[in-house]
């Protein structure tokens, strides 16, 4: 498969002070393009170094990754040429205001005079700042500022696309204008990598996540697979809401093979099973006189599935 | 290319439209206009040189131009400097422009170019407002020979505050914080300017003390004059160690059209004899062959700065 970033055994060590810190430990990594890509972990886990390493502004100390075809060591520039990127802890120019300091990242990707100043208006409207545009940076707020970030990131109409920690900072309202703006872009045909320790905000967003700690990739793959390993492992969890006799209900799906355990919460009915039981719970609430009003299966979030894996790290 | 371009030009915007660049351009503009003052009072009141030159305006106008310069090119260089990457790094300013498709030494020489740009303008007018100050309080027009080595005075201190940034930017490159860089910038122009002439004096005195009597005629002997070119060695020797010595020999000798001593004559002072005199005009050239390695030392320290600034920032890596 063609994948838009690969990385292979791909290790930074960093020694300060006299302290040896592996900051990524033979990270194997595939991006699908097309797709959102959450990189998962808390903080100091290695996903801000990741991101520096494939767009070439940290060196690897083994291993290699190739983005967008090429080589982070040998084409670095070519990658950041076709890479919109929002680093963590980058800002802008205080005393420039929004539209001179995007003017100026327009012209260090090379977009030509004609075109910049159309390119900038554009993203600036994308990001909802077309009315601070001529305000200087240095009174933004942080989430104008973050937004400013996410609209440089879009100047040169990138493939890939890498944030990270885009909704840090960000009000509510902000940070649901940024996921719909991710769909979108998604849906136009862009890869997104969106780096995040805020796993409620952006995870739910992603097609494709790794979870990453100290260094290593403890969970990487499709949130679907991933939710189906889950599963698999942790067992079914089936959430039921009838009208009847919803105890003597409870107590015939306790005594079906495959159910582990059953609670009562009030109307609904939570069971646990090591597969999906849904059509002899089906035919139970038949036989006790119960109406099913619903009956789904649960779907593992993001959230589980890293607390059940990030604890391996 | 079009990116060490595009980085200097906007780095030389952003320094000529900054507070402290106007600031410190317009405390020296004033200086400079009241050097010239001084200069005129000077003229017009006959206060006579040390020893009887032919006047001319290079005389007039060389002492104040050489002293306010070397406060102001040092000074200059420092505040361009000191947080010319450890500002951008602590912003992050620096991590923005780096994710953008520019080479680690394509930021540091459009830096480079744009700060050597905005010291030249900033050079040029500080020089332009005592000389050209000078012109109009003086009524003399420099002769061709003049101009001549007022240009050369003027790219001696362009490479001179441009030693000076190479040595801030240095300083700025290895510290991870601002203030570190400033207190080392500060530091260091403090020890050439004034700790290591004191140290100069301090030198000399413990080596060849005075030996001449408070009221005791100064007679010039072989054995005092001998004394007083040791003196002059040791100072020369201890103070080569700074920039700041090279351009004020560089920079006397280049202004200075005529030269020659004015020797206390047999009895001394107080003996009513004519002051002995040997002066001669020397030429540009002649000028030039005199301080040429003064010249060299402080474009090899700009130059090695520059270069050492370079190799360090473009080795160091983006976290």
């Amino acid at each position: 498969m063609n994948y838009i970033i690969e990385t292979k055994n791909l290790t930074k060590i960093y020694r300060s002070e006299g302290k040896i810190v592996k900051a990524l430990d033979n990270v194997n990594l595939t991006v699908e393009r097309g797709r959102i890509f959450g990189l998962l972990g808390p903080n100091g886990a290695g996903k801000t170094t990741l991101m520096m390493t494939l767009i070439g502004l940290v060196m690897p100390t083994s291993g290699s990754a190739r983005v967008l075809g090429f080589d982070i060591i040998k084409n670095s520039v070519e990658i950041r040429k076709r890479v919109g990127v929002l680093p963590e802890g980058a800002d802008f120019y205080d005393h420039l205001t929004a539209k001179q300091n995007l003017l100026y990242i327009a012209a260090l990707n090379g977009i030509n005079k004609a075109e910049r100043e159309e390119r900038v208006e554009k993203v600036l409207k994308i990001v909802g700042l077309e009315d601070a545009k001529d305000r200087k940076v240095g009174g933004f707020s942080r989430g104008m500022k973050q937004r400013l970030g996410i609209a440089q990131a879009l100047l040169k109409d990138p493939e890939l696309l890498m944030f990270d920690e885009p909704t840090a900072g960000l009000d509510p309202e902000a940070a649901r204008t940024f996921k719909n703006l991710v769909l979108k872009l998604r849906d136009e045909g862009k890869t997104i990598v969106l780096s995040t320790h805020l796993l409620f905000e952006v995870g739910p967003l992603c097609d494709d996540i790794a979870i990453i700690n100290r260094g290593r990739i403890v969970l990487h793959g499709g949130v679907k697979d991933l939710a189906e390993k889950f599963i698999a492992e942790e067992g079914y969890k089936i959430r039921v809401q009838g009208k009847g006799d919803i105890g003597r209900f409870a107590n015939a799906i306790l005594n079906l093979k495959d159910v582990r355990n059953v609670r009562v919460d009030r109307e609904y009915i939570l069971i646990e099973a090591s597969k999906d039981v849904r059509a002899e719970v089906s035919r139970l609430a038949s036989a006790h006189g119960v109406e099913i009003v619903a009956l789904e299966l649960t779907v593992p979030s993001i959230e589980d599935l890293f607390m059940k894996y990030y604890k391996w790290g | 290319m079009a990116s060490v371009s595009v980085i200097a030009s906007k780095e030389f915007s952003d320094i000529i439209r900054s507070k402290r660049f106007i600031i410190l351009l317009s405390i020296f503009a004033l200086l400079m206009i009241a050097a010239v003052a001084s200069t005129y009072i000077s003229a017009t009141q006959g206060i006579a040189a040390p020893t009887a030159m032919p006047r001319g305006f290079l005389l007039s106008v060389a002492s104040n131009l050489t002293s306010m310069m070397a406060y102001f090119a040092p000074i200059l260089g420092i505040v361009l400097g000191v947080d010319a990457v450890s500002g951008e790094r602590e912003k992050g300013t620096l991590k923005m422009v780096l994710a953008q498709p520019v080479f680690r030494d394509t930021f540091i020489n459009g830096k480079f170019l744009g700060t050597v740009a905005a010291i030249s303008l900033a050079v040029c007018i500080a020089f332009l407002v005592n000389v050209g100050g000078s012109i109009i309080a003086l009524g003399i027009t420099p002769t061709g020979d003049d101009a001549a080595r007022l240009f050369l005075f003027l790219i001696i201190s362009i490479i001179y505050a441009v030693a000076y940034y190479g040595i801030a930017i240095l300083i700025s490159t290895v510290s991870k914080k601002t203030t570190v860089s400033v207190i080392a910038s500060i530091m260091i122009w403090a020890v050439f300017t004034f700790i290591l002439p004191i140290i100069a004096t301090m030198v000399v005195f413990s080596i060849t003390p005075i030996r001449i009597q408070p009221g005791q005629n100064m007679t010039i002997t072989p054995e005092l004059r001998e004394e007083i070119r040791r003196r002059i060695t040791i100072t020369e020797t201890v103070n080569m160690f700074t920039p700041n010595y090279h351009f004020n020999r560089a920079a006397n000798n280049i202004l200075r059209a005529y030269i020659g001593a004015g020797f206390m004559p047999e009895g001394g002072a107080t003996s009513g004899r004519p002051l002995q005199q040997a002066i001669r005009a020397v030429s540009i050239i002649e000028s030039l062959a005199m301080v040429w390695p003064n010249i060299l030392v402080i474009a090899l320290i700009a130059v090695f700065t520059l270069i050492a600034t370079y190799m360090l920032f473009v080795r160091q890596e983006t976290r």
